[in-house]
């Protein structure tokens, strides 16, 4: 076995046991692994009767053929459950160490279902799994619980969930190496519903690869691609993410306050330019990373990892806030308390909004930098206002009559892309199938950014087949599981040979992404057979009415409509966005999409 | 004039994050722009052309045609290779 460990490990929480068994290799070779193999894990395990957080759901967590082999970025993995901010299939990934120590313990998945008496920690040793009390730690906030367990990059890794977690937000992360985040979708209400405080691994084998020659010179090529790259070998390390703040808000296509313009006066003071300037520390990188895109970033009261763009967005511009040190604040507090920085920010906007318009009775406006950390910690813990705000925005807009004003797309918060600027991001968001991201594929390459060419960001004629391919390559790439940076220097065909090299399995570029096509229609089916439809793949009526009155998006709103048709049709799929059987054939689906049709 | 706006390395380079520079074409701003200061021109410009993936903006509209008209009311911005998510 090359790749692949070849086992799942199976916990049962309720009756604190666990089994192991043989992983389906032709499962993995049709899904290849993390999220693909998750959502198919999924399919079979848990149903359209199944409420989130509930014990019947489970938490899947998967690693890929590449996790752990060495290969460039080969750190991350994924969990997979169904969500309980959206109700759709939902994966989260996400990079550090930990993905490499959980495929070191020598394990493609581990599942956990069920539901503890009292709260409990996981220890995983290779073979030695051992169910420890945390009814001490409960209550515990991340950055704490991850020293006290004794995390050790290289060496034994922590996995966890803060208060907010413990209360069930659905807006809660899984954090892992302390600052790392399985972010999006709710995942670490779904742990905290399990009375999971933590999982902490320690491995010892390294992943066995088929053709260590072949791997050791496509190890070498990438080093030299990466290398050559002024994305990722300047760009990246000199900037990090943040720098894509000014472009954005130049384009006028950054969401400010609610998506109520596209463009933020205050971008500036909260750009790339300006976190590296007054308070950038050093960079750092993940496992096996050459990139090195991670900012420490220090304040008078903070230390740590971040902001991303998007959290800095999230806190920023969305919130209508220019005050850089407040937004690094609550990004630090939203890791230490667990809680997903894009949808946090998202929903104070939201509130925000809600207030300053009367429909909500609280003193939250756009611009109050001072209002951002007890915010966020009134969430995290469900107290005063903050109840209000920890299941997102489509919550509290629906609970004061307007849910239109959450700036979600199937309930999850989109990030600072505001679409109507991005023709093919609007179609991206509309259509994912985990709700509002970025991470399902992309357009900001090729709409602003020129990656690998320019195309117009407001023509909405031909957009789909853009969005298609986008989808489908991050469906694979997620699934292997590599970080999608490493592809703006590295082209499909190299993970495609890498692939090949440590299993032992051709496999062709066109093979890769057609599993990326195959898990992307899986997902699809498992949203239908939870009764999502047509109507459930669109914007907010803001995004889809309302034109930006200046700058140079003035006068544009999503497209959807003819992009969406488009779309379907492109997909293979009928005119409501259902999977054809000519299409689902080809993709060796069929069998699953004969219980979507019994389900209806 | 036009305003030209410098972002990310290239402030470093310029030295300022911001210039006004006569030209009727956003090349001639450019090739304007090289003048002042060649470090900066060594990075953006080659055989006169932008090199790949350099991004210029001109009113917030990306610019595929150097050749495109500037008015002194303009505002040119130009970007270094960047990506992010």
């Amino acid at each position: 076995m090359s790749g692949w460990s070849g086992r799942i490990l199976d916990i049962d929480l309720s009756i604190q046991t666990y089994r192991t068994y043989p992983l389906d290799m032709e499962m993995a070779r049709l899904f290849i692994g993390g999220r693909g193999l998750g959502a198919r894990l999924l399919w079979d395990m848990v149903g359209p009767e199944v409420d989130p957080l509930s014990p019947e759901n489970v938490l899947i967590f998967a690693n890929g053929p590449l996790t752990g082999t060495g290969y460039q970025t080969s750190n991350r993995f994924s969990v997979s459950t169904k969500s309980p901010l959206t109700g759709t299939v939902l994966d989260a990934n996400s990079g550090g160490f930990w993905g490499m120590q959980f495929k070191k313990a020598g394990y493609d998945v581990l599942i956990v279902r069920g539901r503890a008496r009292q709260p409990v920690w996981i220890e995983i040793k290779n073979d030695a799994i051992s169910f420890h009390d945390a009814s001490e730690l409960w209550g515990m906030r991340v950055f704490a619980l991850t020293e006290k367990l004794g995390q050790n990059n290289n060496k034994r890794n922590v996995l966890c969930i803060g208060p907010a977690g413990e209360n069930l937000s659905r807006i809660a992360s899984i954090m892992n190496d302390r600052e790392r985040a399985l972010a999006r979708g709710g995942t670490g209400a779904v742990m905290g519903s399990k009375n999971l405080k933590a999982i902490v691994i320690e491995g010892k084998d390294r992943p066995a690869i088929d053709d260590p020659g072949q791997f050791k010179f496509l190890l070498y090529e990438t080093r030299k691609l990466l290398a050559a790259n002024p994305l990722t070998s300047q760009a990246f390390p000199e900037f990090g993410t943040v720098v894509l703040m000014n472009i954005m808000n130049n384009i006028g296509a950054l969401a400010t306050r609610n998506h109520q313009q596209t463009q933020f006066e205050g971008a500036e003071a909260i750009s790339g330019e300006e976190l590296t300037e007054k308070y950038l520390v050093k960079n750092s990188a993940c496992w096996a990373c050459p990139i090195a895109c991670t900012r420490v970033t220090k304040t008078d009261k903070v230390e740590g990892e971040g902001p991303e763009f998007e959290s800095t967005w999230a806190f920023g511009a969305q919130c209508g806030i220019d005050d850089l040190p407040a937004i690094i604040e609550a990004n630090s507090l939203c890791n230490d308390l667990g809680l997903d920085t894009i949808s946090a920010g998202s929903t104070i906007a939201c509130a925000m909004e809600l207030s300053e318009k009367g429909y909500m009775d609280s003193d939250l406006r756009f611009g109050r930098a001072d209002q951002l950390a007890s915010t966020v910690e009134a969430m995290a813990y469900r107290r005063d206002i903050g109840s209000d705000l920890a299941d997102g925005s489509l919550r509290l807009g629906a609970k004061y009559g307007h849910p239109e004003l959450s700036m979600s797309a199937k309930g999850m918060e989109m990030p600072a892309y505001d679409p109507r600027g991005m023709q093919g991001q609007g179609l991206l968001y509309a259509t994912s199938n985990r709700g509002g991201c970025h991470m399902r594929g992309n357009m900001v390459g090729l709409e602003v950014l020129g990656l690998p060419m320019m195309i117009d960001r407001f023509q909405v004629q031909g957009k789909s087949s853009y969005v298609v391919l986008h989808q489908n390559v991050s469906a694979a790439i997620d699934s292997l599981v590599v970080c999608k940076f490493t592809n703006l220097g590295v082209a499909d065909e190299y993970f495609a040979r890498v692939l090949s090299a440590v299993t032992g399995i051709k496999y062709a570029t066109g093979d890769m992404v057609k599993a990326g096509e195959r898990i992307w229609n899986l997902e699809k089916l498992y949203n239908l057979r939870e009764g999502f439809g047509r109507k459930d793949d669109t914007l907010p009526p803001r995004l889809l009415n309302e034109a930006p009155t200046e700058g140079p998006s003035q006068g544009w709103v999503v497209q959807l409509e003819p992009m969406l048709k488009e779309y379907y049709r492109g997909r293979g799929w009928d005119e409501n966005g259902v999977p054809t059987a000519k299409k689902l054939a080809e993709l060796e689906l069929t069998n699953l999409s004969e219980q979507v049709i019994a389900a209806k | 004039m036009a305003t030209v706006k410098l972002f990310a390395n290239l402030r470093k380079l310029a030295g300022t994050k911001e210039l006004s520079i006569t030209g009727t074409t956003v090349r001639a701003v450019v090739n304007e722009l090289a003048e002042r200061s060649s470090e900066v021109g060594s990075v953006i410009l080659e055989n006169g052309n932008l090199r790949p993936h350099f991004i210029v903006t001109l009113n917030g509209r990306n610019i595929l045609d150097l050749d495109t008209a500037v008015t002194e009311q303009d505002t040119i911005a130009i970007f270094p290779p960047l990506a992010g998510g």
